[in-house]
């Protein structure tokens, strides 16, 4: 099952179409991260019905570099509007340090706020796969 | 560099980010923009970065639909024009030279790292660029490229920058950013005119106590208000013979992503400080407070601290000159020798000289001097060599370790900081006697 990449809704042009795009953008982010999770749902239970899955197709939907889990693709959605997941995945962060990341991003970046269980499961996946620990690093 | 952390170059990236927005991706990567009918390129910037970078003109441009990637980057990733680099981030575009690569005594714009903090811009034409000076000055100025190399003296400088950020791989616990290992460091031949002459020209006031840099690579985020990175420098450093505003590398033009067609380069400071695709210099009369000059970026603790600890962002000062550092060049790490082997590198500090570099194979117990060059000019790193027989077969480590003029020496340990700046410690290479 693929899914696609969320499009990259912010393009740089003039600097009211920017204004524009970024505006747009943030109103999107949100619909982006529900469409992404609602893809991947469907995969799954597409998946189980079918009953005939291979390895590969039974695998996660593909996030770039990040691993798969729980929490993934709103991690994805939200934090490739602006950069690259090869960023997130670098990092080796406790869930406190996560969380502030995360504010920074909307109080300086312009990141659609995150909130309640969406903020949950994003700080959940970002803590277990790239925490202090490291499982997930040097990138594979 | 199997036993380095580092990381494969992965391709695939570049196609998919063309798939998913093929307008946005042109932007981003080639500084492309298309004409409505989104077939071909504008003139100017993109196309003459994409020409650049295939290595010829392109005939049929105006054939060229959205979101097309030429053929001969069909196997290459993000890194078109960069030899050998690992990429560590495609967007924002950051990429290191592992350290086997950075073996020439000077840097080829090959192997330049990349350290990008937002989307380079669309128009990077040396022909319409210009430079504005203001702020506190006598006498504001625009000025072209051809405007600074007609006013002003040219001058060709080796100036060594290193991100300020190089290392912070291996701090623990983790700091964050990007996680560069050794090869955020380079030093390139640089063509441009004194930034103290452009000043003096303009006449800096008396109360004048920073500068302040604007690029034109846009804000991640594509808001328009805001600037990726925006940094300053005291104004004693920006009055110093080495610093340029610099318009050309290795004798030809400054690579698309290591900021062409103007940048600045402040050698011996974090890279930050050497202003990428250069628009614009404003003197103040307060510490500049753009975009990464204030919180934590580009600071560190003003005490020393346990690893891990946390500090209020007003115990941070900003970092100013780089502290003395080496690295090994040659041989590569993991390799398999004969007992003779010839051990070279280069060796730099801050706004110092380097005074030693001595090497050890035995983990540190016994050390040899290295014979040690000394810059090509102030503001240049300085090459090293040593000449080492391991006694017998078996594996050893080669350590370096610099001082510099004022006697500071490499560490052993991290000087931890929570935003991983400042690792200067030794590089060690394994090798294998056989």
């Amino acid at each position: 099952m693929k899914t696609q990449r969320p499009r990259r809704v912010l393009v740089r042009t003039t600097k009211s179409r920017r204004s524009i795009a970024w505006t747009v953008g943030r109103v999107f982010v949100d619909v982006i991260a529900v469409l992404v999770v609602a893809v991947c749902v469907a995969a799954g239970e597409d998946s189980e019905e079918a009953g005939t899955v291979t390895a590969s197709q039974s695998e996660s939907p593909n996030f770039g570099i990040l691993v798969a889990g729980d929490g993934a693709a709103e991690t994805y959605a939200y934090c490739i509007v602006c950069h690259s997941e090869r960023l997130v995945a670098q990092q080796g962060l406790t869930r406190q340090d996560w969380e502030e990341v995360i504010e920074l991003m909307v109080e300086e970046h312009g990141m659609a706020p995150l909130a309640g269980p969406t903020l949950d499961r994003v700080l959940g996946y970002l803590s277990t796969h790239y925490g202090p620990d490291r499982p997930n690093f040097p990138l594979q | 560099m199997p036993m380095d952390k580092s990381w494969p170059l992965e391709a695939p990236y570049l196609h998919a980010f063309f798939a998913a927005d093929p307008v946005a991706a042109d932007h981003a990567f080639f500084g492309r923009t298309s004409y409505a009918d989104r077939r071909g390129f504008l003139r100017g910037a993109g196309l003459a970065a994409m020409a650049a970078m295939v290595g010829a003109a392109i005939p049929f441009h105006r054939n060229m639909p959205v979101g097309f990637i030429p053929a001969v980057f069909a196997d290459e990733a993000v890194l078109v024009g960069k030899d050998g680099l690992t990429l560590l981030n495609d967007r924002p575009l950051n990429a290191e030279t592992p350290p086997h690569l950075l073996d020439d005594p000077i840097t080829p714009t090959p192997r330049h790292f990349i350290r990008n903090n937002g989307i380079p811009p669309s128009e990077a034409d040396p022909d319409t660029w210009t430079l504005t000076i203001d702020g506190l000055v006598d006498r504001p100025m625009t000025l072209s490229i051809a405007d600074l190399q007609s006013r002003f003296e040219v001058v060709t400088l080796a100036l060594a920058i290193e991100c300020g950020g190089n290392g912070r791989a291996f701090f623990e616990p983790p700091a964050r950013g990007n996680q560069w290992t050794y090869g955020a460091v380079a030093c390139s031949e640089w063509t441009g005119v004194r930034l103290k002459d452009v000043l003096g020209a303009a006449g800096v006031q008396p109360n004048v106590v920073y500068t302040a840099h604007v690029g034109a690579d846009g804000h991640l985020s594509g808001q328009p208000d805001k600037l990726p990175i925006s940094r300053g420098v005291p104004i004693a450093k920006a009055m110093t013979d080495n610093v340029l505003i610099a318009f050309g590398q290795n004798g030809g033009p400054i690579h698309p992503m290591n900021g062409a067609p103007l940048r600045l380069v402040v050698p011996g400071w974090p890279g930050s400080c050497s202003q990428k695709w250069l628009r614009r210099i404003s003197l103040r009369d307060v510490v500049h407070d753009g975009a990464k000059m204030t919180g934590t970026s580009y600071r560190v603790p003003s005490y020393k601290i346990e690893p891990g600890e946390k500090v209020d962002k007003t115990e941070f000062v900003i970092i100013e000159r780089m502290p003395v550092k080496s690295l090994i060049t040659h041989p590569a790490n993991g390799v398999a020798v004969g007992r003779a082997v010839e051990v070279r590198g280069h060796a730099w500090s801050g706004d110092r000289m380097v005074a030693a570099v001595d090497v050890s194979y035995d983990f540190g117990a016994t050390w040899i001097p290295a014979a040690l060059d000394a810059p090509a000019n102030d503001g240049a790193w300085q090459n090293f060599r040593a000449n080492v027989v391991l006694p017998a077969a078996g594996y050893y480590e080669i350590w370096a370790r610099a001082t510099d003029s004022a006697g500071m020496m490499q560490p052993h340990a991290i000087d931890w900081n929570p935003k991983g700046y400042l690792n200067n410690t030794m590089h060690r290479v394994a090798l294998r006697v056989s």
